[in-house]
């Protein structure tokens, strides 16, 4: 029987199985997303408005040799063009700008403008960049010694672009002496702060806004970018309205990506699994600042005995690393979790009993037993015992994730006319932002959903936090109940008054006031009586994350089934069961969706993800949604989240942790139902062949 | 994007004259516009005068047989194929070609005609600062780069692969291009494509203001598809093989088979044609003999060397799929 503290998926969900805040409430701006009433930022054109491009570097290493300013300068409608550097260092770096009246004269002043570019040698592929390989250290060595196994793999990932639907970028409403900032950002008060400078404006002066993000997934993060910085600049230089935002392709190739790894892997453990030592080397493919590569590995999750670390990042001629979604964390996890399903298979063990033994978290063994129930573990056929055309695998990964403190103020408005406004500056980058606080608001308040509105995601609100590391559900919550009860307080103190009630006796519930046992005022009524509106304030800050004790990481486990067709290589993914612990659900619906959303990101990344390089000129040759390939409805299998709220009752970082163990979750069913293990995301079918021995190549 | 002109001809003639008007630069016929709009916005094509073909009559959008042969009008839509009773039941080859396509918004725009006339989806050809071979340049940047998803077959000197579903599957069905505005009045499916060692700028035969009207094919009530993606939303298949049987008395007498994906133009597989030719539909082994032949002329390159063997799986289990079946062991 199913724990009763934990909620299972809602299309199978008993009765009276825990509870969260709200169980069934819809986005408070769903209907408005799919209508396409919600305006995002790329989607404000105000007229006057300046339309500006980047120059932008075609290969790998670009010298630019020439170009024609005059002819481009001489088309209709374009007011500048502005070149700074003469050389680019990946595809997509930018070299310059042009300005013009029209987005047609842009792209004719583009062609007038004929760059022509020198063509140099590029560094495209991490394998051939990873210089000679230090020889392993002397402890590890004498710990890999020590096993009486030892497992020597190379694991290596592509790089993942954030691919955000609503590309990067900003829409400026300048006017002299004040200026709207229509920004696609994940931190609203990033923006303001970066651009007072730029825009040559006092603070007060200019407002950024951000009531809708089209994806971000980390890429948005941190200040005005590129993008809003240039942007800023010529509008306060011509004193008009500027409109930038990327194109697709740009999108791909400047705009940030998760980098790619290699994993050197050389362990030794004994039969019975325990894994006594050895070493871990991994390298991270970014950039020409070679920085930001990271791969989480080992993660920490499972005991690895003394098995050393050593990292390096790689530079290549390629746009760089920007956070994204659990940065470090899914790379990493692929290559753990297949290291440990090599491990169990040379010792004859079950992958599931292995990990119980090495999980270092009572917590996430107890959802590893949890999911591998739900998925029906005891089904799992041994590795390579299969024949058939079609063959059947099953596979588990583990994730973790910490709680990180950030700064929330929350203002909770009562006005005299009955309405009620949630406010706070921070953006809701799809997550479910805004209706987080619309429920922990009115629950807190005594209210129904739909009598508060959430105002969010302008700069001139109480100020929040960037949306990365998963802190804003998990920061807000307590301001907002904070504010939310003492606007509350202050209201049945006024109502006390008023009423000449006891103190104490007043409460509110269901949107009434009620005096002891009965219904005394309606919600209207009441606030007509208040002298004056009334505002309870709320903060989150490092002293209250400390305080509250029941709060820590949030842990998980995912188990993948699926089906490998051994002829084509194609693999289809049937079920995936993903527990996650997030302590005091706010909205079970919104909760899922993370859950299933980081699924999803984690299943494409396992299978199709790919920016591919050409390794002669070093462009991108698939910046485009075509042939950089992201999964579909039809690559998509039953997702079945599980949200485990035994362990606390604060609410629990949610939006990276789903994300994290499915790659490897996938690669290890794979190695379940093929008996061989393929080493390399993306798991596409011409490398599902040669693992097979049947790919044939040229 | 250029400025252009758009024309909206009521006849396919009147559209043959515009597209052989000599006042436009450059006119250019757009049916569904999935290509033509991607091109111009990809900078590879600068019209100044877009013939629109969606307000003609004349039977362009409608299916139907005539005299034992499937007529499909130049304007139908990969939907109304994929979905039409009469193609499902006279030439499912074709009905599940379509079906296998895009995605649902596309084939709702997607036209037979431009399905068959769209240029190549090369990644060297769509991006503006390859000067390809297409392109009038010196190089095809896929023999020294990235050619996982390139030709198999056709020996270059360009190894883009031909971007029609459907064209294999209505050469396995005896298909027939009809034209207006040219000396011909009609041309075969498997002669409208040429490669590129004929003319590498070009991927068909057609002359400006020739207009396709309508194509007809046989009916092959024993016919059947299969192509494999790495994807199964909205991808471009790996390889895929559409194959046409004829069956008296549990014996194939005579096959069709066409590959995609896998050539720069609808690659026949005659060898494997005539070693189907003879076979008993239970004999699994000699229809899947037969499909290995597939791969036999095959010259990779680098990266896509899987392809020879998944065109064989294509093509066995398409064969299967002619005789309403499904390869053992698929569910």
């Amino acid at each position: 029987m199913p724990d009763s503290t934990v909620l299972l998926p809602t299309n199978n969900r008993p009765a009276n199985t825990g509870s969260s805040m709200n169980d069934d409430a819809s986005r408070l701006d769903g209907i408005a997303k799919v209508t396409g009433a919600a305006k995002y930022g790329r989607d404000v054109y105000v007229p006057n408005s300046l339309f500006v491009a980047f120059v932008r570097c075609p290969w790998g290493v670009g010298e630019l040799v020439s170009s024609n300013r005059d002819a481009a300068m001489k088309v209709p409608g374009v007011l500048d063009v502005e070149l700074t550097k003469k050389e680019g260092q990946y595809h997509g770096a930018t070299v310059g700008h042009m300005i013009a009246e029209s987005p047609a004269a842009l792209s004719r002043g583009m062609s007038e403008l004929a760059c022509r570019w020198k063509r140099r040698e590029a560094k495209t592929r991490l394998a051939e960049e990873i210089g000679e390989e230090p020889p392993i250290g002397e402890a590890a060595a004498a710990a890999l010694a020590k096993g009486s196994k030892r497992l020597e793999a190379d694991y290596s990932t592509e790089v993942q672009t954030h691919s955000s639907l609503e590309t990067h970028g900003v829409s400026i409403d300048f006017k002299s002496d004040s200026a709207v900032v229509y920004a696609s950002t994940q931190g609203t008060f990033s923006v303001r702060d970066g651009l007072d400078e730029r825009l040559k404006l006092k603070r007060s002066q200019y407002e950024v806004v951000c009531e809708y993000v089209g994806g971000g997934f980390g890429s948005k993060l941190g200040g005005a970018g590129k993008e809003g910085i240039t942007a800023a600049m010529i509008a306060a230089k011509y004193n008009r309205p500027v409109y930038l935002f990327c194109n697709r392709a740009e999108e791909h190739l400047d705009t940030g990506n998760r980098p790619g790894s290699r994993t050197r892997v050389r362990i030794g453990f004994n039969d019975d699994g325990t894994i006594v030592g050895g070493e871990i080397r991994t390298w991270g493919s970014v950039g020409p600042n070679k920085s930001g590569g990271g791969c989480n590995v080992p993660s920490g999750r499972y005991n690895l005995g003394d098995t050393k670390k050593a990292h390096e990042d790689v530079a290549l001629n390629a746009g760089m690393p920007r956070a994204f979604r659990a940065p470090g964390h899914p790379q990493g996890s692929f290559a753990e979790e297949m290291m440990l399903d090599e491990v169990a298979f040379a010792c004859g063990l079950d992958p599931l009993a292995l990990r119980l033994k090495l999980i270092r978290s009572d917590a996430i063994k107890e959802m590893a037993s949890l999911g591998a129930r739900q998925i029906g573990w005891d089904n799992r056929r041994p590795t390579g015992s299969q024949k058939g055309v079609v063959r059947r695998g099953m596979g588990m990964g583990i994730t973790s994730w910490g709680r990180f403190p950030a700064a929330v103020e929350a203002e909770v408005v009562i006005n005299q006319d009955g309405s009620i406004e949630a406010r706070t500056g921070t953006q809701d980058i799809g997550t479910g932002q805004r209706t987080m606080v619309g429920i922990v608001t009115s629950s807190t308040l005594g209210v129904s959903l739909d009598a508060v509105t959430v105002r969010i995601g302008r700069s001139t609100l109480p100020e929040g936090p960037g949306s990365g590391g998963s802190v804003t559900a998990v920061n807000s919550a307590p301001a907002f109940i904070a504010a939310a009860e003492d606007a509350k307080r202050k209201m049945l103190e006024a109502l006390t008054q008023r009423m000449n009630a006891e103190p104490g006796e007043l409460d509110i519930a269901d949107g009434v006031i009620r005096r002891g046992e009965r219904n005394a005022v309606q919600w209207k009524d009441a606030c007509a009586m208040l002298g004056n509106a009334i505002t309870g304030k709320g903060v989150n800050n490092r002293a209250t994350v400390d305080a509250d004790k029941t709060t820590g990481n949030s842990g998980g486990a995912q188990f993948v089934d699926l089906e490998v067709d051994t002829e084509t290589g194609v693999i289809a993914v049937r079920r995936i069961v993903a527990v996650q612990a997030c302590g005091r659900v706010v909205s079970r619906k919104l909760a899922e969706s993370q859950i299933i959303g980081g699924v999803i990101q984690g299943l494409s990344y396992a299978l199709f993800e790919d920016r591919l390089l050409d390794r002669v000129t070093g462009a991108m040759v698939n910046p485009n949604l075509e042939w950089y390939k992201i999964a579909g409805p039809c690559d998509m299998p039953r997702i079945e989240p599980i949200l485990w709220t035994k362990d606390g009752t604060g609410a629990r970082p949610l939006g990276e942790p789903p994300t994290i163990p499915t790659s490897g979750a996938i690669a290890c069913a794979l190695f379940n139902a093929l008996g061989t293990p393929v080493r390399s995301l993306p798991l596409t079918p011409d490398k599902v062949l040669t693992a097979l021995g049947s790919g044939e190549r040229a | 994007m250029k400025s252009f002109a758009i024309a909206r001809p009521g006849s396919h003639a009147a559209a043959a004259k515009l597209a052989a008007d000599k006042t436009y630069t450059l006119p250019v016929i757009k049916s569904g516009g999935i290509d033509i709009i991607d091109q111009m916005k990809e900078g590879l094509l600068e019209p100044d005068l877009l013939v629109h073909l969606g307000s003609i009559g004349e039977g362009a959008a409608t299916i139907s047989m005539e005299g034992g042969r499937l007529r499909i009008g130049a304007g139908v839509t990969l939907a109304q194929i994929a979905s039409s009773p009469i193609v499902i039941e006279h030439c499912p080859v074709l009905a599940q070609t379509a079906a296998s396509a895009a995605t649902p918004a596309v084939r709702n725009m997607a036209t037979i005609a431009g399905n068959l006339l769209q240029r190549p989806r090369c990644w060297y050809f769509r991006q503006h600062q390859f000067d390809c071979l297409k392109k009038g340049g010196g190089t095809c940047y896929a023999v020294e780069g990235e050619n996982k998803y390139h030709a198999i077959f056709g020996g270059g000197p360009c190894h883009i692969v031909h971007p029609s579903n459907l064209a294999p599957a209505l050469v396995v069905a005896g298909g027939v291009a009809h034209l207006v505005g040219g000396k011909r009045t009609s041309i075969p499916i498997a002669d409208l494509f040429h490669t590129p060692d004929k003319g590498v700028r070009t991927e068909h035969v057609l002359e400006p203001g020739e207009v396709l009207t309508h194509l007809t094919c046989d009916a092959a009530p024993a016919s059947g598809f299969c192509g494999i993606k790495e994807k199964q939303s909205f991808d471009w298949p790996l390889a895929f093989a559409c194959v046409g049987l004829r069956v008296t008395d549990g014996t194939i007498q005579s096959a069709g088979v066409c590959a995609g994906a896998v050539a720069p133009v609808p690659w026949s597989l005659p060898r494997v044609a005539e070693a189907l030719a003879g076979v008993k539909v239970g004999d699994d082994a000699a229809i899947r003999a037969a499909a290995v032949l597939s791969g036999q002329d095959a010259r990779p390159m680098r990266d896509n060397g899987y392809k020879v063997r998944l065109l064989g799986v294509a093509v066995h289990r398409a064969a299967l799929k002619a005789l309403g079946r499904e390869a053992e062991g698929l569910s």
